[in-house]
């Protein structure tokens, strides 16, 4: 039943009227980036490192989250000129950040991720680190959507334009992801 | 339950989701700087249409040289006839003359045919059936040859107009 729904739940979408000022900063910037100016670059880096960040976060081990948002932007760096609509930067980091995050356990099967993950240096990092482990269990339409929203502290719409996906997508995955870590949250004292 | 604050923040704070965001706050992304090498260089966007235009434009010199050289060869075999050919003999050539050594089996009508209808040098005779095949192919041509000037024509507007932002549209292949 995940599986359809979640089919159904993350194909792109046109972009809402609400994400037009959004898009309208992505395309000015894109432009600036590939006729020489690097600093623009360095805001669309500022702009979606929390996206990339988080998108990463829900599928790899922590400790590896950083270097590959590093390595994502310099990709994207590299190849921003086959961006053939610059208003598509939000959705065009983010497929290029889940396919890394593919890539990245085609190539190192063998780690044990879950033991680097519960290492914390403290409870409420070991505490953060086993929610996002229930988080990281939840079907893949929800899980991305519910770190974006409470790990990187973005909003429904803030989602919608970055990633573009629709904003009632994003609601119902929001609203249905989080009833399920709740009920998942329910066999674990203390929430 | 009211779910705006999960949705936009808005509205009645969900204290499970309030505690959710505190604990899993020390997951956030912390700004880093981008350390973009200095030898990394933007690529940048390939404009292919003067190459199209040159690869059209030699398309069409190539096409129209064919065709041309065809014409000329249709040309010349009418004049080179008219100077190997005397007029006098079709009139020699009568039921009653001599007949030719290379001609002893030819009955008289077939030389007066042969002769009244000699075919050109250098262009083989052709059934009617084969004239209009010819001709059909060569329509075929004129009309191939008229659509790469149209191609060409329309590469060359865009090439003198063109507009990076709205080059190419709905952009679904990435990485």
């Amino acid at each position: 039943m995940y599986a359809t729904a979640d089919m159904l739940l993350t194909s792109p979408a046109p972009a809402a009227p609400e994400q037009s000022h959004e898009t309208a900063i992505e395309v000015v910037l894109v432009k600036a980036v590939l006729e020489g100016d690097r600093d623009g670059f360095t805001r669309l880096y500022d702009l979606y490192a929390p996206l990339v960040h988080g998108i990463l976060l829900a599928r790899v081990p922590r400790a590896e989250v950083d270097d590959l948002v590093q390595d994502i932007f310099l990709h994207a760096f590299k190849k921003l000129h086959t961006l053939r609509e610059s208003s598509s930067f939000g959705p065009w980091i983010a497929m290029i950040a889940r396919n890394r995050a593919v890539d990245f356990y085609r190539r190192s099967r063998e780690t044990v991720e879950i033991n680097d993950e519960l290492r914390g240096s403290n409870t409420q990092d070991s505490r953060a680190t086993e929610i996002l482990e229930l988080i990281r269990n939840l079907p893949e339409a929800y899980r991305e959507t519910l770190v974006l929203r409470l790990v990187e502290g973005m909003t429904g719409p803030e989602i919608a334009a970055r990633t573009g996906l629709t904003a009632a997508s994003v609601r119902v995955n929001l609203h249905r992801g989080m009833k399920l870590l709740r009920e998942q949250l329910g066999f674990m004292e203390g929430l | 339950m009211n779910d705006d604050y999960l949705w936009d923040k808005t509205g009645e704070p969900d204290p499970q989701v309030q505690e959710l965001e505190e604990i899993l706050s020390s997951l956030r992304y912390q700004p880093k700087p981008l350390q973009i090498p200095n030898e990394l260089r933007l690529p940048q966007r390939r404009n292919y249409f003067p190459w199209v235009a040159i690869a059209a434009g030699v398309s069409l010199a190539i096409l129209a040289g064919g065709i041309w050289l065809s014409t000329r060869s249709h040309g010349d075999a009418p004049q080179r006839q008219a100077e190997v050919t005397p007029p006098a003999p079709v009139k020699e050539v009568t039921p009653s003359a001599p007949k030719t050594p290379e001609r002893k089996n030819e009955s008289p009508e077939e030389v007066v045919a042969v002769h009244k209808h000699r075919p050109r040098a250098s262009v083989p005779v052709l059934s009617k059936r084969e004239r209009e095949e010819a001709l059909m192919a060569k329509e075929q041509v004129m009309l191939a040859l008229r659509l790469t000037t149209e191609k060409l024509s329309l590469v060359h507007k865009k090439t003198q107009n063109t507009n990076p932002a709205n080059q190419i549209k709905n952009q679904h292949r990435v990485g």
